[in-house]
């Protein structure tokens, strides 16, 4: 191994854990009853750091632990704004004493008035020259010799080599570490203070004050505070404050200062001044003090006990951060995970994992109960199943459940405790039972704004644990998060169902005004024809009787023949208002209980296949057990007729006719529902299906009153009658009849019909 | 044409009272005889016609034999119609009417053996001429026929009640409508 890498090992092996360095047993006497006062003298700490190497290295270590950077790091003033005085009164309770046996404590001892009296002198001389800081020159001196400090510290045994050979050969300490270490303290302490990250400035003190030749900037800050400390070092070794009595000094102190511009006179008063200084911070220190081993074994002992009790102080303030990061963490993933959740199942799934994950539980069962208590909703998780099993109990008042405490809860357990499930939660293992499998069973309530909203209901994998009270605190979370979740959800459901609801609202709506208004259609042609019947009646009658009286008269039979086609077709007309008029004012219907079943199967059987043209199928569905209607059967039959003729015409011989009856809207009506496969219309055809005058047919062959007519008459016997209709769907008659013996039926169902006709202000009825 | 007639209607024919005819009947002046087994005195068509002879009182009505129909009718054709289609039967003396005034004033005058009632007069409604006409005891054997447009008004029901005696719808058959009077006026 070559000498540098040798250096480099060795100075590792320095470098680590050199971070508390040795004080002296009577300053560490002094110190610890200092930093064990409360309230901490805050004035006191800091002047015994300005004057302890290790002390202020310490202190500088700590603020930059704390993150303070280390520019701006150049005093012990710096460093005690940056860390709360607590910090470093509690750091400072496990201070270093040197040790006894390893090396003559008098080295220590010097050492210690050495760095004290650099740092007095270097403050001397800052404050003479003006152009260094005070506070900095101060932290300079002292910690100029750090490295001489870890080298004793640290390897006791070779450092008294090293004064040996200070001793013997009189060579200057550097020489003497050099030979016996293979690196002298300047580079160390360099080395040391760059891996601490130390300013820059230290550094160069540190590693520059023995030298009068710097490789940094002449002029410069850093060059200044190096050259102070340089002459202050000198300076404080003249004194005699050396670290060792056969240190000699071989520079000439009246060079070094008047490179600072100093004069040979002030470098004498400076020495003067530095005797007082040391002689006055010296006492107050204690570095003098020499306390008996009893002495500082009760010291030490207070100074553990506290020591002690801030590391149980602080160990429980650990373990609540670690459990509220944990509880964190389950509320940052159960929120994440709600966040996805559209219904309270989903919610109650997602709820169920965190649960499961926070306790280890074997089964989790997650409930919500209804906004008005109504019913329970649930599901049970169990480990190891892939599926988990949903339940939904409604909560009926005849059989009203004990223990659902639905209402004005602030039972145990919103306070974050879990309770026994058993006792609480009876209405669940009345229902589930043994599929819950063993307990113990643990029940965590969800609570929102005082009411209990659900619940978590669980067993732990492990039947011998119980809860812990920071797993009662994370379930609490877990369930206060959850409820709010799950209220979420119902709303979200709710508006879902509130807006489905109002689709379905506005459809009928439309539905109900389209019927409206054919309604009224057809009722107004109906009227007009009807009044139109009179007035025409009148001429037709005149046209009729005078064809018959020239008839009478007629001798030639082909004139008789064509007065006679007038007389016909003047019959014809008469039928035709008599048929709009029936269409108008149909009878009064006879209402009276009837199987629309039977009547379908009627008229049904009523349609012979026509022999001139081949005709579509009938085929007739009438379940049995229909319910009765209260309808004019004859009409009603009429209505059918018309609507099935209707199909047949529409249809051919490759078609069928359908009818059905069935019970719908919960058996409070039964539908009646004709159903071809034909062509079906176009919609201008739909459109005008129900209109009076309307037919798709050849003008005059058929007057296209069969679906009003129906309507009308369906109408007549409080029923209603949809019509739909697409070109290649076929067409399908709807008649809808309230059931008899029911107490009461969707008006949705039924469009407004008014059987009893009710007409008047008719013409000449005054 | 009628042979044997009643006191009462010897004096309708004449246009005189009953007390009349039954004093000039028991005075000789009238002959005529008695129903057998009854009180009741009857008038031969001959000894009536020399009777009114004899006391200057004009024949016509007695000589027409004719069945008296009073139309009404508020459409001046369909009472036109009406009129040519009886008259030219022979058998129907005819007079018209075109509102439920008219009609209720030649009703009192004409004293017609059926009334041809539309039912829907422009002044009256027909239901009110015929309660009219019921509420009379003297024109209790005029024949009521009503006819009408409207072929089903609820207003229709009842038309019994009301003493009518046959319904037609318009148009109707002339020749149905004219057997129907003559079977009503057993002519």
């Amino acid at each position: 191994m070559t000498a540098p890498r040798v250096r480099q090992k060795k100075m590792d092996l320095l470098l680590c854990d050199a971070e508390t360095l040795p004080t002296l047993p009577g300053v560490a006497h002094r110190l610890l009853p200092i930093v064990m006062t409360d309230p901490l003298p805050a004035r006191h700490l800091q002047q015994a750091i300005e004057s302890d190497a290790a002390l202020a290295a310490r202190a500088v270590l700590l603020a930059l632990r704390h993150g303070h950077s280390a520019k701006g790091l150049t005093s012990v003033d710096a460093a005690f704004r940056a860390v709360p005085s607590e910090t470093l009164a509690t750091d400072f309770l496990s201070v270093r004493i040197a040790s006894r046996e390893s090396l003559d404590r008098a080295f220590f001892a010097r050492l210690w008035r050495h760095n004290l009296a650099v740092g007095i002198a270097s403050q001397i001389i800052a404050t003479r020259l003006g152009t260094v800081l005070v506070e900095d020159a101060l932290l300079a001196g002292i910690l100029h010799d750090i490295g001489q400090l870890v080298l004793a510290a640290k390897l006791p045994l070779a450092y008294s080599q090293v004064l040996e050979l200070v001793e013997a050969e009189a060579v200057d300490a550097l020489e003497a570490e050099r030979r016996v270490l293979g690196l002298d303290h300047a580079v160390l302490g360099r080395r040391l203070a760059q891996h601490w990250g130390f300013p820059e400035s230290l550094q160069n003190v540190i590693w520059l004050h023995h030298q009068a030749e710097m490789p940094i900037p002449e002029g410069s800050q850093a060059e200044t505070l190096a050259r102070v400390v340089h002459l202050a070092d000198l300076l404080a070794r003249q004194a005699g404050f050396s670290y060792h009595p056969a240190d000699a000094i071989r520079e000439n102190t009246a060079d070094v200062a008047a490179r600072l511009g100093l004069s040979a006179a002030h470098a004498d008063l400076i020495s003067r001044q530095i005797v007082a200084g040391v002689r006055l911070n010296v006492g107050p220190s204690g570095a003098d003090d020499t306390p008996t081993p009893d002495q500082m074994c009760d010291l030490i002992a207070d100074a553990n006990a506290r020591l002690g009790r801030l590391y149980a102080i602080s160990a429980a303030r650990q373990h609540s951060l670690e459990s509220q990061n944990r509880r964190a963490d389950l509320t940052v993933q159960l929120t994440a995970r709600l966040a996805e959740c559209r219904s309270t199942r989903e919610v109650l799934l997602a709820a169920a994992g965190v649960v499961r994950e926070a306790v280890d539980a074997r089964i989790v069962v997650p409930y919500v109960i209804g906004s008005e208590g109504e019913y329970i909703e649930g599901l049970a998780w169990t480990a190891g199943k892939s599926t988990d099993e949903p339940f939904f109990y409604e909560i009926r008042q005849e059989r009203s459940l004990e223990s659902l405490p639905a209402e004005g809860w602030a039972g145990p357990g919103a306070a974050g405790e879990v309770s026994r499930a058993e006792r609480i939660e009876g209405w669940l293992f009345e229902r589930m039972g043994p599929r819950l499998g063993d307990g113990p069973f643990y029940t965590v309530p969800m609570t929102l704004e005082g009411r209990k909203t659900g619940g978590f209901v669980f067993a732990l994998a492990n039947p011998a644990h119980h809860p812990t009270r920071t797993q009662a605190g994370d379930l609490a979370s877990v369930a206060g998060i959850a409820a709010t979740a799950v209220k979420r959800a119902q709303a979200e459901t709710d508006l879902n169902a509130l807006s489905e609801d109002l689709a379905e609202a506005t459809r009928e709506l439309e539905l109900a005004q389209e019927a409206r208004l054919e309604q009224r259609n057809v009722t107004s042609l109906g009227e007009m024809a009807a009044g139109a019947s009179h007035e025409i009646n009148n001429p037709l009658a005149i046209i009729s009787g005078r064809a018959q009286q020239l008839a009478l008269d007629e001798e030639d039979p082909a004139r008789r023949e064509m007065l006679a086609t007038i007389v016909n077709q003047v019959v014809r007309i008469t039928d035709i208002l008599a048929e709009l008029n029936e269409f108008a004012r149909p009878a009064k219907p006879d209402l009276r209980p009837a199987d629309l079943a039977a009547l379908t199967a009627e008229v049904a059987a009523g349609f012979r296949p026509g022999a001139d043209k081949p005709a579509a199928r009938l085929r007739v569905e009438t379940p049995a057990g229909c319910p009765r209607v209260r309808i004019d059967p004859g009409q009603v039959a009429e209505a059918l007729r018309e609507i099935v003729q209707n199909a047949f015409e529409a249809c051919t011989d490759n078609h069928t006719i359908t009818l059905s009856v069935q019970p719908v809207a919960g058996r409070q009506a039964v539908r009646l529902t004709v159903a071809d496969d034909g062509p079906g219309m176009d919609p201008p055809t739909r459109a005008r299906a129900l209109n009076p005058f309307y037919s798709s047919r050849e003008a005059g062959r058929r007057r296209g009153l069969g679906l009003p007519k129906a309507y009308r008459l369906v109408q007549a016997s409080g029923g209603s009658m949809a019509l739909e209709s697409a070109p290649g769907h076929g067409t399908t008659v709807r008649l809808t009849f309230r059931a008899i013996f029911e107490e009461s039926i969707p008006e949705k169902l039924l469009a407004e019909a008014d059987p009893s006709d009710n007409r008047s202000g008719r013409k000449g009825d005054a | 044409m009628k042979d044997v007639y009643s006191t009462g209607e010897a004096a309708r024919v004449c246009k005189v009272s009953q007390q009349t005819i039954i004093r000039c009947f028991d005075a000789g002046k009238l002959q005529g005889f008695y129903v057998p087994g009854s009180r009741f005195r009857r008038i031969p068509r001959d000894s009536l016609v020399k009777f009114m002879k004899e006391n200057s009182i004009p024949i016509s009505a007695l000589d027409s034999g004719k069945k008296k129909v009073l139309v009404v009718d508020d459409e001046a054709e369909i009472v036109e119609l009406l009129t040519d289609v009886l008259q030219r039967d022979g058998r129907f003396e005819v007079k018209t009417a075109s509102c439920g005034y008219d009609a209720g004033l030649l009703t009192q005058q004409f004293h017609p053996d059926a009334i041809v009632l539309d039912f829907l007069l422009p002044d009256i409604n027909g239901n009110t001429v015929c309660k009219t006409i019921r509420s009379d005891p003297t024109l209790a054997d005029i024949k009521i026929i009503v006819i009408t447009g409207y072929p089903d008004d609820d207003r229709l029901q009842g038309l019994a009640e009301l003493g009518v005696h046959a319904f037609m719808k318009k148009p109707f058959q002339i020749d149905t409508l004219v057997s129907k009077i003559a079977e009503l006026l057993a002519v």
